[in-house]
């Protein structure tokens, strides 16, 4: 078999293939074709996203027997501070633990001093140990030899396998040149995002960011979602919306919230890395046919989330049809395609909480309400912390967007937040306890 | 840390490390990608080793020779040393010239209709047979004048035919011939024809007559039977004369001249020493070349220098004195300098004595055309012109290797060529080669550097002109030549192509070395992706803020 692309999707698909192979007795080859060195610093090494590893995948990776090693974690995080123009306020992690890491997903920014432990090295160097083989050849097109899928590289047809994996993200060109009538597939619907790296010393990074994911409500059009994460020696920028330009950048990065965030002499910031990857915004049609699968952001992913968790998702169960069920169309209909749907239905009504999080930002008193409510719920008993537990799922992406909503329906949410944006009409009583500003 | 300047792609052609460091300016990265790339270009096996062929030979006309005899120090510089071993850029350019030799491939004339003036040659050593092609190839009517009874110079009476068997440099030569050059051999200037003449024939005359004096130890007893300079030794013996120098012998020096007579020596059956001043560290000769000397038994003694030769009464060679020598500070050439070590004397018996310490031009019969009364090598510009009429190069300016003689040859005739026809002469200025980086070179999976075979060390001495080392097969020829980085020009490995989620990169339909993609920055976000996934730094930096 062949697995296109060292990533997480490619490298859990081989991992668990092969472990499950193993433990039925069935003997599998697995090339991985990845031509790039995570070893190397800069967006030439790196997968493009933000980092963050959710608190539900660390748990549900070390019930699988992986943990993240502390060299591969570039700092743990145990809250998320939410910036609004109204106010800021902190939510610790409701578990009290630090359970959402902090990663690299390449060796850091271009001219990192340090040598970083990637994230996707770790889990390349799993599926290595259970005998998957690494080759350093860029795939660039896939022919098909008496119905078996071949391999295409620059310098000419390469070798034809059982099964192609396809885990190349959603930055390569290769899906578009997949895009054939033949396998019916269809690339996901994209928007470009902005990830930047700034690099400061470690204790001034600690002094402005602490350990937490700063999170910005701010009514910018276009911004969905804006986070500053804490690195070693570097903080990561990324903003999601609606294709991010250059002049957004520049209003975010300019706005007194966020300049609160970096010591206030410093001018310009020292960005060291960019890009503006893609994203995944609507899935891929038909991520599957005879001998061919698509993993993670390559078929079907989480909304502008926990992108991470969703390849180990799609890559599980592709591993499990392709080991216990076939390499069919039919097979990856029956038990692959089910575990996509759901993740897709759920980005359905994350588009809607999103939506209804866009309507907040934009009102001043909603601001405030939700500034209001959290701050007093972070006062209080953890049992009743109703905007806090939503906020903090939404933010991390530790829970299906189902949830969150659910969570929004239940009558003391409901009651809280009518009684906060009631409160927050009213500017006498802005004040609210456990504001930091 | 200051804020980092966007990084928006350009395509940029840089000089790689072996044209750079080739002192022919062999495009070798040209001929080798286009044997590589051969399949995606559409070109035949054939096709595409006879337009490599084409390439080598615009600038040098002996890729055959060359394969064979020169250190090529297009290799030391080579960006994948450090990984897995230069590639065999020397072997490979030996397989496509006799490859070209046994398919009987011709050198085209660049110039259709023929130039009035004529050319004289003196001397058919390398750089003037390259002078002589080059003038040829545009037109001219040339003749050499070769004082020795065969052309080749020091290719032929300086290079023992293990290393270079005669037929291939025949061979060679025959092709530049072809082009309708005129050799006069056994021909000395000042006996056979006079100066006078020799200027009044020719408009222009290149001074191409090497240095083939032997220096002279300069100790007491040298003066006699037995001793020898290494150019003298060794042209005989190409010559055909049998020598034998005894069965002790020792050679002084530590250049390709020494080991070549050392080895010449033991191949007539003596017992050889190599005396050198300095250490392994600082022998100018070609380290393979030192190391078969050591495997044919050749004793090698560092940091000795000889101050007597000592002769019996009948006149005979009875031994060299020796003085032990330590190395001091090091001299202009960056090698540090033997100290001699006084009391440190001894003697070693010997028979016969080669010195190959250096040699300069032999000027003899040649006075009318000596440039300079004080000085035994010739001025000249930076082409080498010497003056209205005439042009110099190779060993008579200073001494180098072949592969510099031969691009004094062509860099004067393009001066000449220049001068005559009233067109621009030639730029000189060489761009800095581009170094890449190991991690660009981890983009190249691991291939070892193909090794070819070689006469079993047994053979070498009882053979003694059989060729040691023979050529690579085709196979191993096509998968060294895949082993070429193509450092600085875009090989279509796809990687920014494939990368760049804007896209900026589009296939070209014509393609070719050099050119895979077209590049368009309008959608361009700067990330710099492309530029840090380019294997062969291809992509650089560009300098100027985003296109309006």
């Amino acid at each position: 078999m062949a697995v296109v692309g060292g990533g997480p999707g490619g490298s859990f698909f081989s991992y668990f293939l092969l472990r499950m192979a193993e433990t039925v007795g069935i003997e599998i080859e697995i090339d991985i074709y990845e031509p790039r060195h995570f070893t190397h610093c800069g967006p030439a090494g790196c997968n493009h996203c933000g980092g963050i590893v959710s608190e539900s995948l660390v748990q549900v990776l070390a019930t699988e027997g992986i943990n993240l090693p502390t060299s591969v974690v570039q700092r743990g995080i145990d809250s998320y501070v939410l910036h609004m123009d109204v106010g800021t306020v902190r939510i610790d992690t409701p578990l009290q633990e630090k359970r959402i890491a902090a990663v690299f997903r390449g060796n850091g920014p271009r001219d990192a001093e340090a040598q970083s432990e990637s994230f996707d090295r770790y889990l390349q160097g799993l599926a290595e140990e259970k005998g998957a083989r690494v080759v350093r050849k860029l795939v660039s097109d896939l022919a098909w030899v008496d119905d078996k899928p071949s391999l295409t590289h620059a310098d000419g047809p390469g070798a034809i396998y059982d099964l192609v994996a396809v885990g190349v993200g959603i930055n390569s060109n290769l899906l578009r040149r997949l895009q054939t009538s033949r396998i019916g597939y269809q690339p996901p619907k994209t928007a470009m995002t902005y990830i930047c790296e700034f690099q400061l010393d470690p204790e001034t990074i600690h002094h402005y960011l602490g350990t937490s994911m700063h999170v910005f409500l701010l009514d910018l059009p276009r911004l969905e979602f804006a986070a500053l994460i804490p690195k070693g020696d570097v903080v990561t920028m990324c903003l999601l919306g609606d294709d991010i330009d250059t002049e957004l950048v520049e209003c975010f990065l300019n706005s007194a919230e966020v300049r609160e965030c970096f010591p206030p002499d410093l001018e310009p910031l020292p960005k060291v890395c960019n890009c503006s990857p893609l994203i995944n915004v609507a899935a891929a049609e038909q991520p599957f046919s005879d001998r061919i699968v698509f993993l993670g952001d390559s078929g079907v992913t989480r909304l502008y989330k926990d992108g991470i968790g969703a390849a180990y998702r799609t890559a599980k169960a592709a591993a499990v049809t392709a080991v216990f069920q076939g390499i069919a169309a039919d097979d990856f209909r029956k038990h692959f395609w089910p575990v996509c749907r759901k993740i897709s239905a759920d980005n359905s009504i994350g588009k809607f909480v999103f939506a209804f999080n866009q309507l907040f930002q934009k009102k001043r008193f909603s601001r405030r309400a939700i500034l209001r409510m959290t701050a007093k719920e972070q006062v209080s008993d953890a049992a009743t912390r109703h905007m806090s537990r939503v906020l903090w799922d939404l933010f991390t992406g530790s829970a299906p967007y189902r949830e969150v909503l659910r969570n929004t329906m239940r009558p003391g949410f409901m009651v809280h937040l009518a009684w906060n944006l009631m409160l927050g009409m009213v500017p006498r009583l802005w004040r609210v306890p456990g504001d930091t500003r | 840390m200051p804020s980092k300047p966007p990084m928006r792609p350009k395509q940029f052609e840089q000089l790689p490390p072996c044209r750079a460091n080739c002192p022919s300016g062999t495009d070798i990265r040209g001929w080798m990608t286009t044997i590589a790339q051969r399949k995606r270009i559409g070109l035949s096996d054939e096709e595409a080793y006879a337009a490599a062929w084409r390439k080598i030979v615009a600038v040098n006309p002996f890729p055959a020779v060359m394969g064979r005899v020169c250190p090529h120090p297009c290799e030391s510089g080579c960006n994948r040393l450090e990984k897995d071993g230069a590639v065999a850029v020397n072997q490979l350019e030996r397989f496509i010239g006799d490859w070209a030799l046994e398919r009987g491939l011709q050198h085209e004339l660049l110039e259709s209709e023929p130039q009035p003036e004529s050319i004289g040659v003196i001397g058919a050593g390398p750089a003037g047979l390259s002078f002589a092609y080059q003038m040829a190839r545009r037109g001219y009517s040339v003749t050499v004048y070769e004082r020795y009874p065969k052309p080749g110079g020091m290719l032929r009476y300086g290079i023992p035919v293990y290393r270079l068997p005669e037929d291939i440099l025949d061979a060679e030569i025959r092709r530049i011939v072809d082009l309708g050059v005129k050799l006069k051999l056994d021909t000395r200037i000042g006996r056979d024809v006079t100066a006078k003449e020799l200027q009044a024939r020719h408009q222009v005359v290149f001074l191409g007559i090497g240095a083939h004096k032997g220096l002279q130890l300069r100790v007491p007893g040298e003066a006699g039977p037995g001793v020898w300079t290494g150019t003298d030794y060794l042209s005989r013996i190409n010559q055909g004369e049998r020598m034998h120098l005894g069965k002790r012998v020792a050679v002084i020096g530590g250049g390709d001249t020494a080991i070549d007579a050392a080895r010449a020596a033991r191949r007539g059956g003596s017992e050889v020493t190599l005396l050198y001043r300095r250490t392994r560290r600082e022998m100018p000769a070609i380290d393979s070349e030192i190391e078969e000397a050591l495997q044919e038994g050749i004793q090698l003694e560092y940091l000795a220098a000889p101050v007597e030769i000592l002769r019996g009464d009948d006149d005979l060679l009875r031994s060299l004195v020796v003085q032990r020598m330590r190395l001091g500070d090091p001299d202009e050439s960056g090698r540090r300098r033997p100290i001699p070590i006084e009391g440190s004397e001894y003697e070693i018996p010997v028979d016969g004595v080669v010195a190959a310490i250096s040699q300069q031009p032999d000027w003899d019969g040649l006075d009318h055309l000596q440039p300079h009364e004080d000085g035994d090598w010739v001025r000249a510009d930076d082409r080498g012109q010497v003056n209205h009429q005439f042009w110099a190069g190779g060993d008579v300016l200073n001494l180098g290797i072949a592969s510099a003689a031969i691009y004094h040859g062509r860099l004067a005739a393009e001066s000449a060529h220049g001068r005559l026809r009233g067109q621009p002469t030639p730029d000189l200025h060489r761009p800095d080669p581009i170094e890449t980086t190991p991690a660009k070179v981890d983009y190249y999976s691991e291939k070892a550097r193909v090794t070819p075979r070689q006469l079993p060390v047994e053979d070498w001495l009882a053979n003694p002109e059989a060729e040691i080392h023979q050529a690579v097969t085709e196979e191993q020829f096509q998968e060294e030549v895949g082993r070429c980085l193509s450092c600085g020009q875009c090989f279509g490995c796809e990687h920014c192509w494939m990368y760049c989620a804007h896209g900026c990169f589009a296939r070209l339909d014509e393609i070719g070395p050099g050119a895979y993609f077209s590049l368009a920055l309008e959608k361009c976000q700067a990330c710099g992706k492309c530029i840090d996934v380019c294997p062969c730094g291809f992509l650089q930096v560009q300098a100027t803020e985003r296109p309006a």
